[in-house]
Parts: C-alpha cells; structure tokens; sequence
C-alpha cells in the first residue's frame, strides 16, 4: 500500500536526495582535507523582502555559512547526527514533533557512550539544529516529518465543512454546525484539508484572545451571521498562519483580525498573520495570508467608543521593550515601510506618540447592559469599513 | 524663657558619637580599634620606628546595652611613647591633636577619635581608657585610667602608678566597651586588619581575635616611609568661612603676611595680581585682626578670581609598587595580580595621589559569582562603611571591565573572585561626614582614581586573556578529538560508503582541525609573549628606571614576576620567565 505523508505543497526537491549530495559533497571536501562549509537562508528581518504584490516576507540573498573549524564542529557534528535521525523518519514515513526528536537524541546517545559529547543539554539546542536542516535544504519542517503541535485556530461556524484527506487516502469530514459548542481546530497540516461552505460566507474574524471568541460564539455570533469564527490564541501559529492561508485561497472571503491596540499585537500577531515572520522566511509563502485586514482596536475607535484605555508604563521593562520595537519597526522592517501598510505604520506611530494601550475586551465597556455590544460594533465596524 | 547655655566640645560629641563612628554596636568596636592603630603608626612614623602592633579583641561578658557584648580591644605599639603629662589630653579631650590643619598625610587629622572612643567606654561601661606609656626617657612606664570630663571638655589620669616594662618605649591602650563583633565581611575586623597590613608593608602585626590563635604578619619591607613635610592648604580649596577661621590662626600679623604665609603658591608677585584685581593696597597691611568681615570678603573674593598656581605635588606619599606587589602577598596566596601606583596629580587644587591594587587569590573563599571584595584606603586607612557612597566605589563601577575580563553587571561592581584594593592619599581628603567612612566624590577625583583602576585592569587583562586562550586551547583540542569521528561515521553512513573512504575522511579531517589547534597554539603564544613582555618592563622598571608618561595604551608591568605563580595547565612561557619566589 502506498502510504504517503500527505504533501504541504508541491516539493520540486527530493529530501533525501538532496541529502544524500550534501552529505557526499561533506564528505569527499573531508577526504581532501578540505573546508566543508554549509549554507543556510540567513531568517532575519535584514535579509527580509516585501513585496506588496507579493504579499508576505520573503527572503533576500543572505546566507548563513557555516564552515567547519575547531569552534563549528561541533555544530556540524549535532546536524549530521539530527539529520540522520530524519531521514530515517523520512523512509519508514515515521513523524515526530521537537521534543521527541529531543528524546530520541538524548536515547541514542545513552546508548552510545561514543556519541557523549554531541549531548544536548535542553530542547532548544536540538531545535536549532532542526530549523537549521530545515533552512539549509530550504524545506519546511514538516516537510522533514517533524510536526509541532500547533496551538490556536479554535474555528467556530455554522456554514463550514472541512473535508481530510488522511495519509492512507480515506477522507474524514467534519461539519463545523455538527460540532455543538466545541470548536474545530485544524492541526498541524492545514494544506491536507479541503473547504466548502454550504452558505455563502459573508466574512472569516479572527479574534486575538481565544476566550473572547468562545465569548462571541457563545452569545451566538455564528448563528446570526454566515462567518466564519478563528480564535488566534495570541501570536499565530504556523497552523493558524496557514488555516488563515487556506480559507483565503479556497474561499476567497474577506478575513478580518480583531486584537489588543498595542505595539505587540501589531508587529507579533497581525504583521505574522499577514506576511509571515523573518524568522519563518522560508516558509511564509504557504504560511501567511496578505489579505488580513486590521479590524481594531483601531485609534479611531478609542475616541469613537470611549473605550478605557492603559498609560503605557515606561519603566514597564515589556511594555518599555515593545515601544523600542516598534521603533524598530518603523524603521527596519521592510512591511511597515512598504506605502501599502502605511495605514498599519500609522498606527504604530500612533502609539509610540499617545503611549497607550487599549485591549479587545474594552468593548464590552461600551454598554455593558446590551450584551451583544461587542458583535455590533464589530458588524458596524466592517460595513462602514472601519479598518485598515 | 528657657536657659540657653554653652555646651562643652566634649558635651556635644558625647551625645553625637554616632557622627564620628560609633552609630552601631559593630562600628563601635571597630572604629575604636582604627583609632587606635592609627594613632600608633602615626607615632610610629613621626618618630622614624618601624611599627610592631600588637592587637587583641575579646568577649569579656555582656553588654550593658541590650543585644551588645562587653568586647575588650588592646592595641600596643613600639612608638615613641606620650609624654605622662600628655596622657590626659590626648585621651581624653577632644579637638586637642598635634595635627589639626596640618595638612600632612597622617591618618588622623582631627584630634577627636580616640577621645571619642574613651567617651564610649564611660558611656557603656562606665570606665574610660586604660594606658600605659613609656618613652626613651622614661624609666618605667607610667599607667593609669583616662576619663573624659564631659563637662569641660578635659581630660583626667586616674590610679595613676609607674610599673616596669620590657619595651624601650611604646604605647598600650584598652578599651572595654559595649559592642559587637564582626569578623570578616565589609566592617568585618579581619578586613581591616588585612586592609591595614596592605597599605603598610613596613608593619608587623601580631593580633588575636576571639578564641582564635595568634596570627603574625612580618613585615615586607624595612623601608620607612618617608612622611612629606606638611603643606600649606592652597586657598582656591576654602570657602568664605574657612578662610576667615584660617586667619584666627595666624593672630595680629598683616594680610600681606597672613595671604603668603598661610597658604601655598601665594608669592608678592600674586599679591601684585590681587591688587591688580581690586584688593586694595591699604588692606594689605592692615593687621588680619582688625578686618572687618566685609573686608575679609572682599579679599576672599579678590583672591579666588586671581589664578595661581597649582598646589605642589611633593606632600603625598605612596606605599609604592614594588612594595604593595609585595604586600598584597601577604593577604593569602595570589593567582595573579597587578599593581599601579599613579604619579600624584591635583585634583580640585589639592595633591592627590591613587594607588590602586588588583588581585586573584587562590584559596580565598571568594565566590565567583559575587562581587570583587573592595578595600577601600585614605590616607592608607581603611574605609569600612558606606562603600555605596564612595568616590572609590563610584571610579569602580564606571569602568567597563568586561574590556579586562571580568564579568560585571551595569552599574556596578565587577564579579569575580578578585580583591580590589584602592588607595586615595592627599593631605586634605573631603570625606562625607566626621566619621570618615566615604570619600566625596568630586569629577576630578573620581575621574583620577578611573584612570588608575584602567591601568590596572589592562595588567590584569593580559593574566586573564592568556587564562582564556588556555581553556580555550584546551576545550578546542577536546572538540576535535571527539567530534571528529562522529562527523565522519555519520556521513559515512548517511552516503552508505566503504571504510576506506571512512578512512581518508578521518585523516583528511584531523590534518583540518590539526591546522586549526595551531592557530588556537599561536593565539596562546601570543597571549603569552604579551605577558611575558609586561614582566620584563616592570622587572626593568624596577630596576631603577623611571616609567615613561603614561597613556592609556601604555601598559607597564605587574611587578613581582617573583611573585607570578603557576597557571593550571599548558606551558607558560610567563612560568619559564619568572624566578621563584623569594622568602
């Protein structure tokens, strides 16, 4: 039976192969006692492209290039090692998420007092080396079977059915309106999924805290409005990013974000939503999707809804912190520089002036005897088009 | 309407003793044993006798104050002795010293600390100090019980008998007062003993603390050091008010007299400026008693706007590189250290002279994750308290010495298993208040005592950088050794090729990383060399030579390559080139 692990997309290369070349490119530089020297994609914000057509960050021409000396071998010696670990996953079609690729490295090298040395001392030594596997070949990390279990995305709709395709070819569907009260959450592999809705959707909200969507859903958001219902859970996942991708290709509504008036939901929750991360740079492409618009809270509606709000505390070293990157922002990072997303700088700007901050529940501020406020003004907002 | 009467000098310190060291029952105790053992090297050194002090601190019951012991302190010296009738004022009655606006370097300088210290003892114990003195003169010692009269401010000898004694002369004093004790930590006794033997290699002391055993520390040099002669204050340093309390001194002579002999860098030719300036002429020889304060202001005012020249340099005494390097051995057994002794220089118009020394010690119970262990000195005293407050800390804490080596969190003290010791000497120190405990920071002191601690931090560096490139070397040889294979086999494996190639691989590698370790080699060398350079120039410096002006980049050397001990592991091109050690 051919059993495959369903594709994240079209892959021109094959892993293995390519595995296979680099290894052997290692090892014959080795036998002539030359420098072995491997490339990865440099994933930061300097060597990070926007292109409004294009929509998401991509990556520029920088590498990070890692030639073996006394000082790298180690590093060189941990990729070799993880390296052999997935590929093997690869061929018996095995997946494992970080932290057990982390175990299964701490268990080899347990069995093996040879390998000792290579020992990781936590988790975040071995994911390193996993994402930069990932950025040498230019592959996803799924695409290596190293899954994450991404959280968020909690889906709430009436109108939504979600057709899987599993790894043996048998189809699961899911009809969200079958679901009661519990939401549908698209796990790790949102590009195996297919869409239909059986009445047209007029939008898809995505809501910053979780809670508030359940909040919303609860009080019957869903079952007045053909929507479609996402709570984000704050800075969206790789799952969330690419579920987003997936409702805005196959079903090509509007999507909105609804979040927190503060400099760290612009830069870390809305600008990943929309154009992806520096440091996922090589994966934004199917993990972002640039037809988000801000919904709120915007600055106008501070005023508007006479919606409380919090002095930013200076001496708050986080919030102090989210200010500088802000500043940052404005002047480094190619989205907010791009004239497209002027509307966003602004409202970066904005903040850095007033030095307030104002959270997504202040809505419900507004008339707290009408306990659908918060759904009204969210409906004004996008037929008056109060959003950026 | 209530009586207002006059208090007595003594009446006022009696009831604020806490303004001049003894505002706590462990500041008590300690104050009083500085008082002392700075009174007998003073002596010492006024009268040209190298010091052998003897100490001792003991519980000898309960305190009378709640949460205090009763603690005894004797301090005995080989000084010149005082003078029977003497006795009295110098124990017993305040502001009445041999040096008061002296403007030398004596650690004392006010008259009112061991005075304060018998004030103490009535007060808590109901007894004042006990004394023996016996000068060269003298044929037996006198002893006796000195009280202070607080009333009128004099001092009264009580069972006075002469006894005999094997010391040619000297003096033993004791106090048994309330107090606590503290042994070692900031205001612990045991670092101000060590402080004290620091900045005096020409001291011997023997003390014994507690239950603890005699513990002797030998001199380290036989040298006396050469007191300055006392220098006249310059008077840009005073204000109006002191500048007319300066002029009581001087009685009925003439203001011409008063402005060239009463201060430093006044000649006729700054008399000529000062009547260019407004001063006029008549005033001059007027006598100082007559001047109004209006006149008094008049030539104050005239006096600061005249530029004069800047203070002489020759009243300041240092202990010395060559003699701190060997001093600082005597403190535990060093790793490394380096030494700086800066040339004197002014500082807001006043001679001033830094000294600061840097060190690893060994086995020293420091942690090294705490702070560096700071001994603070003016006028080779030790500052115990308020190390916050300080000029010294401040000059630490604004230096980057992440630049040498040491760790050091912002804005403020490095960490490190280092003991660092600064010394400020000049004959007019601002101190913060009476007690004496912190220098007033002014820029340009601060600003002197940086300049010293960067020297010595570029010596330390070289000691640390070469320690670096050791483990460095060492943990790069490491690496290679163990990962080599696991690179090699897994790539063999992953591309599924033959032992062969597994072979060449291996081979081709080591021949890679083999010309990396020489690198690593050449970078220790290096490190090395450097060291060893710094050696030579201060083995020739202290040779004789002068050192050459001094830049920041100007590196002169750690004196005491005899001094240099082994570093763990590796060769040491520094181990080959220094001697042993000399006993």
């Amino acid at each position: 039976m051919a059993s495959k692990i369903i594709r994240v997309r079209e892959l021109n290369i094959d892993i293995p192969k390519e595995a296979m070349i680099l290894a052997e490119q290692m090892l014959s530089d080795l036998e002539k006692s030359k420098r072995p020297v491997l490339e990865a994609v440099k994933t930061s914000l300097d060597n990070a492209i926007y292109n409004q057509k294009v929509g998401y960050l991509t990556p520029g021409d920088k590498v990070v290039r890692t030639e073996l000396n006394v000082s790298s071998v180690q590093k060189l010696a941990r990729v070799v090692f993880i390296l052999e670990i997935l590929l093997g996953n690869l061929e018996a079609q095995a997946v494992n998420n970080k932290r057990e690729i982390y175990y299964i490295c701490k268990g080899l090298i347990k069995k093996n007092a040879k390998l000792k040395p290579l020992d990781f001392e936590d988790q975040d030594e071995s994911d390193s080396i996993i994402d930069f596997i990932g950025d040498m070949l230019q592959v996803y990390r799924e695409e290596l079977n190293c899954f994450a279990n991404d959280r968020g995305g909690q889906t709430y709709s009436q109108q939504l059915i979600v057709t899987e395709t599993m790894a043996d070819g048998t189809k699961a569907t899911v009809d969200l309106s079958t679901l009661g009260t519990a939401p549908y959450q698209p796990k790790n592999k949102p590009q195996a999924l297919k869409l239909k809705v059986k009445k047209k959707v007029d939008f898809a909200l995505v809501v910053e805290s979780e809670g508030t969507a359940n909040t919303l859903q609860t009080m019957g958001f869903t079952r007045r409005n053909n929507v479609i219902l996402i709570g984000a859970q704050g800075v969206p996942s790789n799952g969330v990013r690419g579920w987003c991708k997936l409702i805005e290709e196959e079903l090509d509504v509007p999507i909105y974000f609804f979040g927190d008036l503060d400099a760290y939901t612009m830069q870390n929750i809305f600008r990943t939503l929309k154009a992806g991360s520096a440091a996922s740079l090589i994966r934004n492409q199917h993990f972002s999707a640039p037809s988000v618009r801000f919904l709120g809270v915007l600055p106008e509606d501070v005023k508007k809804y006479d919606l409380p709000y919090y002095n930013v505390k200076e001496s708050d070293p986080a919030e102090a912190r989210a200010l500088k990157k802000a500043k940052d922002a404005l002047e480094g990072d190619p989205f907010f520089l791009d004239k497209k997303n002027k509307g966003l700088a602004d409202i970066l700007r904005w903040l850095m002036k007033e030095k307030i901050r104002c959270e997504q529940q202040s809505l419900f501020s507004v008339d707290p005897r009408d306990k659908l406020m918060m759904e009204k003004i969210i409906l004004e907002k996008i037929k008056k088009g109060a959003y950026v | 309407m209530s009586k207002i009467t006059k208090s007595s000098t003594a009446e006022y310190f009696s009831k604020n003793l806490q303004q001049v060291g003894f505002s706590s029952p462990l500041k008590a105790v300690l104050t009083t044993l500085k008082e002392a053992i700075d009174n007998s090297l003073d002596a010492c050194e006024q009268a040209g006798i190298l010091p052998d002090l003897e100490v001792q601190i003991e519980r000898v019951g309960t305190g009378s104050s709640k949460g205090t012991d009763l603690i005894k302190i004797s301090v005995e010296d080989n000084g010149p002795g005082i003078e029977p009738d003497d006795l009295a004022k110098v124990f017993g009655e305040y502001l009445a010293s041999s040096k008061f606006g002296r403007g030398q370097c004596s650690r004392g300088q006010q008259g009112i600390g061991i005075s304060a210290a018998t004030t103490w003892a009535q007060l808590t114990n109901a007894k004042g100090a006990f004394v023996r003195s016996k000068t060269p003169s003298m044929r037996k010692a006198v002893q006796g019980q000195v009280d202070v009269d607080i009333k009128s401010n004099t001092g009264i000898f009580r069972n006075k008998e002469t006894v005999d004694w094997d010391k040619r002369s000297g003096v033993r004093v004791e106090f048994v007062i309330d107090g606590r004790i503290q042994l070692n930590g900031d205001g612990g006794l045991i670092t101000y003993l060590e402080g004290t033997v620091l900045v005096n290699p020409h001291l011997t002391l023997k003390y014994k603390l507690l239950e603890n055993d005699w513990v002797t520390i030998e001199r380290v040099s036989n040298e006396m050091p050469e007191i300055p002669e006392a220098t006249l204050p310059h008077p840009h340093t005073f204000k109006l008010g002191e500048f007319i309390t300066h002029a009581t001194l001087y009685g009925k002579v003439s203001l011409d007299k008063f402005l060239k002999t009463g201060f430093s860098r006044v000649s006729d030719q700054s008399i000529k400026d000062f009547v260019a300036k407004g001063l006029p002429k008549s005033m001059l020889s007027k006598p100082i008693s007559s001047l109004t304060e209006a006149d008094f202001k008049k030539a104050f005012q005239v006096v600061q706007e005249t530029e004069l020249m800047a203070p002489s340099t020759k009243s300041v005494l240092t202990v010395g590189e060559p003699a701190l390097s060997k001093s600082i051995a005597r403190l535990g057994e060093i790793d490394f250290f380096s030494v700086v002794t800066r040339k004197p220089t002014i500082c807001d118009f006043k001679p001033v002279v830094v000294e600061v020394a840097l060190a690893r010690f060994t086995n020293r119970n420091l942690e090294a994750d705490a702070p560096v262990q700071l001994l603070r000195f003016a006028n080779r005293v030790p500052l115990q308290f308020d190390k916050s407050g300080c000029a010294i800390t401040w000059a630490i804490e604004s230096v980057n010495w992440k630049t040498y080596g040491l760790q050091q969190p912002k804005d403020s003290l490095p960490i490190g298993p280092y003991v660092f010791a600064v010394s400020v000497v000049s004959p007019f120190i601002k101190f913060k208040n009476a007690s004496k405990e912190t220098i007033d920071a002014s820029e340009e002191l601060v600003e002197e005592i940086r300049r010293a601690l960067i020297q010595a931090g570029q010596k330390l560096s070289r000691h640390i950088k070469k320690e670096f490139k050791e483990a460095d070397l060492e943990r790069k040889l490491q690496h290679i050794e163990q990962f080599g294979p696991i690179l090699v086999e897994a790539l063999v494996r992953i591309t599924k090729s033959s032992p062969a190639r597994l072979k060449r691989a291996e081979d081709g590698l080591m021949k890679l990383l083999g010309r990396d370790s020489k690198d690593a080699h050449a970078e220790l060398a290096e490190a090395e060399s450097k060291l060893a350079e710094q050696h030579a120039r201060e083995k020739k410096k202290r040779g004789g030579e002068e050192p050459d002006e001094e830049t920041p980049a100007a590196e002169e050397g750690s004196p005491g390559d005899q001094l240099e001990l082994v570093m763990a592991g590796g060769e040491s091109k520094a181990k080959k080139a220094g001697k042993k050690r000399k006993k």
